[in-house]
């Protein structure tokens, strides 16, 4: 490890600048979380336009701050209302809300608050000792092991985070044709642009991010309003028997510990989400109990089992990105658009032309852990209180800020029509049950897979037996067969899906 | 749901097919020098979905044989319809909108305007949450980020 690096890493993490940068963002993550219907990719993508003027650095790990914050919020809206602020928490639920029933709201969301961050922080300890020799590792791949590698993630992907593995398949098809749009990197001429030039860059990366994800479940969360309006919260009181204890915060540290490592299993998996994790999770901990009747009934273990999962994996699903730059998730798939629009190519080649900015996001993830830490406990009153705000006036204000968000790139009238061509197409793919992960990532993946798939195809003049003498690649092609007859096999029999929970 | 799956199977083929036989060979561009064609990944693209979406739909299909259901339902529920599509509807007309007046100041009569739709009958609440953003907004895109007024 290159320890200047690190120490000059260290120092630009803890400035003013990034205690404002990341802070703001573990904040408006906080509120994001606690708000229910707003998911952490919905906060990603509508926060990628504010961070266009902010240096790469404060950027990313204000977005990754973000994502650290709903994960943590979402648990207050779990255990106050009953009403998970992400599917992640619904796990967090089971026990929060009747913890808070009993009159102890204040417990319930401490305990979730401290497994949330050590959770965190673990997972993040874990991402930098496993990512940097992943990165040294992936350095020495060529064009066909990559295109092998991003071709089975795709195929996981779409098998595991929606429906049947033909739709994840169709949506993952329909995401590399538009993923193809633009200029041809070899001919440099125009391909399925129809002759309109704003085109020629491709579909604009902010437009399919907002209208897939914010915009469409918008208008996903304004038609169940016609259904459901009603919501019970619990209050909070001044009770001074009501706050976490060391005992009861020794019983859960195992539960916590367990949580992190199926967390970081699950995150470092593409295409399982944090929702898999929270209740595998929650699962594994009723099974490991000697009182599982107790469960659903308010054990705190219940909710320390699934928010250190949930936490745990959001740094976890930055391995497979800064060791390979391999999105597992939706999340992560907005990074590396993220990172794109502030010119750096991530994945392992970061280690090797920009160490000092690798390093200083994994400090900057720990600043974020810190000051959620202090941001959760401090101002669990006022969290508390967001959980109040009505959703029909959280919803115009969101489609606003998804309109401002395409005007502030300078695309006008021609992003907005785009903009909500692809929130008609994300609404339809969640009332259908099609994969939009698979369909996000498989879009943001494309320029690279195609890149290292004629990279391939001139390096072997197109022949097939180079491949033998390539084992990593000739495995992960094998292992994309299996994984697509599995998966294929499974939906057949079965009917469901393996995980039937997005990925974001 | 084997009605949707058949339905929305048929459409993912047939746009797979669309673009096998129109957009591709008209709109992707040739090169016959080319190692790797221009239009390849678009086509294997389009053949996973014509594939997928076959399968998808021919699913569908034959649990709906199986359970004597036609292909189209009577019971259509309208007003959930017009429900679902009026946020659509109310964000095209925005956006065409927008295209005469800046967002800037457009913005508090799309937030209060949806407000209103969606049932909020509170003045001060349709006042604070339609000024509110778009003062941020302001904030952010004059002074902040120095791109003007959107």
């Amino acid at each position: 490890m290159d320890f200047s690096a690190v120490g000059a890493a260290a120092s630009e993490a803890f400035t003013l600048a990034s205690f404002i940068g990341i802070g703001g963002g573990v904040l408006l993550g906080y509120i994001v979380g606690v708000i229910p219907g707003l998911s952490r990719s919905v906060a990603i993508s509508i926060a990628i336009p504010l961070t266009f003027y902010m240096s790469p650095f404060i950027a990313i790990s204000f977005l990754i701050g973000l994502s650290k914050g709903t994960a943590a919020g979402s648990a207050v809206s779990a255990i106050l209302l009953n009403a998970p602020g992400e599917a992640s928490s619904a796990a967090t639920a089971l026990d929060g809300y009747p913890m808070a029933k009993k009159g102890k709201p204040k417990t319930a969301l401490q305990v979730g608050l401290l497994a949330s961050v050590i959770g965190d922080i673990l997972a993040t300890i874990i991402l930098i000792f496993v990512a940097i020799p992943f990165a040294r590792v992936a350095l020495l791949f060529g064009p066909y092991e990559m295109a092998a590698i991003l071709a089975f993630a795709l195929v996981f992907i779409a098998g595991l985070s929606g429906g049947s593995i033909f739709k994840g398949l169709a949506a993952g098809g329909l995401g590399i044709f538009l993923g193809t749009v633009g200029l041809d990197n070899q001919t440099g001429l125009p391909r399925l642009t129809f002759g309109y030039t704003e085109l020629m860059d491709g579909m604009p990366l902010i437009a399919v991010a907002i209208g897939t994800l914010a915009l469409s479940e918008m208008f996903v969360q304004s038609e169940k309003l016609r259904y459901d309006r009603a919501g019970m919260s619990v209050e909070l009181k001044n009770d001074r028997s009501d706050h976490i204890t060391w005992p009861l915060f020794r019983s859960i540290i195992p539960t916590v510990l367990r949580g992190t490592g199926v967390g970081t299993f699950v995150g470092a998996l593409p295409g399982l989400g944090p929702s898999v994790g929270s209740f595998m999770s929650y699962g594994m901990t009723v099974k490991a109990s000697k009182d599982p009747e107790s469960f659903g009934k308010g054990n705190p273990k219940g909710i320390a089992a699934s928010e250190s999962a949930d936490n745990a994996v959001i740094p976890a699903a930055l391995i497979p990105l800064f060791g390979l730059g391999i999105p597992g998730n939706v999340s992560a798939a907005l990074l590396i658009g993220a990172f794109a629009i502030h010119g750096i190519t991530v994945g392992p080649l970061l280690l090797r032309d920009n160490p000092e900015l690798l390093y200083s996001i994994f400090a900057g993830m720990i600043l974020a852990s810190l000051i959620m830490l202090a941001l959760g406990w401090f101002g669990l009153m006022i969290f508390a209180q967001i959980t109040k705000v009505p959703p029909h006036v959280v919803i115009p204000i969101v489609i606003f800020f998804c309109l401002a968000g395409m005007m502030l790139q300078g695309y006008g009238t021609f992003g907005l029509v785009i903009l909500i061509a692809f929130a008609a197409l994300g609404y339809l793919m969640k009332k259908y049950d099609y994969s939009f992960v698979t369909f996000l990532v498989a879009f943001i993946i494309t320029p690279m897979l195609e890149l290292n798939l004629r990279q391939s195809i001139i390096l072997s003049r197109g022949n097939w037996e180079i491949l033998l003498n390539r084992p990593i690649a000739l495995f992960f092609i094998v292992c994309t067969l299996v994984a697509l007859v599995a998966l294929a096999v499974r939906t057949f029999k079965t009917g469901k899906p393996v995980a039937n929970a997005p990925a974001d | 749901m084997p009605r949707s799956d058949f339905w929305s199977g048929l459409a993912v083929a047939a746009f797979g097919a669309l673009a096998l036989l129109w957009m591709i060979p008209n709109y992707a561009g040739s090169n016959p020098f080319a190692q790797m064609p221009p239009e390849l990944v678009p086509s294997i693209a389009a053949w996973i979905m014509v594939v997928c979406g076959t399968i998808v739909a021919i699913k569908g299909a034959v649990i709906m044989i199986r359970n004597r259901m036609g292909p189209l339902t009577r019971d259509l529920n309208w007003p959930g319809i017009g429900w679902a599509l009026w946020p659509f509807a109310y964000v095209g007309a925005a956006i065409w909108v927008m295209s005469f007046v800046k967002l800037t100041w457009f913005g508090p009569v799309l937030i209060g305007g949806m407000l209103l739709l969606l049932g909020e009958r509170r003045w001060w609440m349709i006042l604070g949450c339609s000024v509110v953003p778009v003062a941020l907004l302001y904030l952010l895109s004059v002074y902040l980020m120095r791109v003007g007024v959107v």
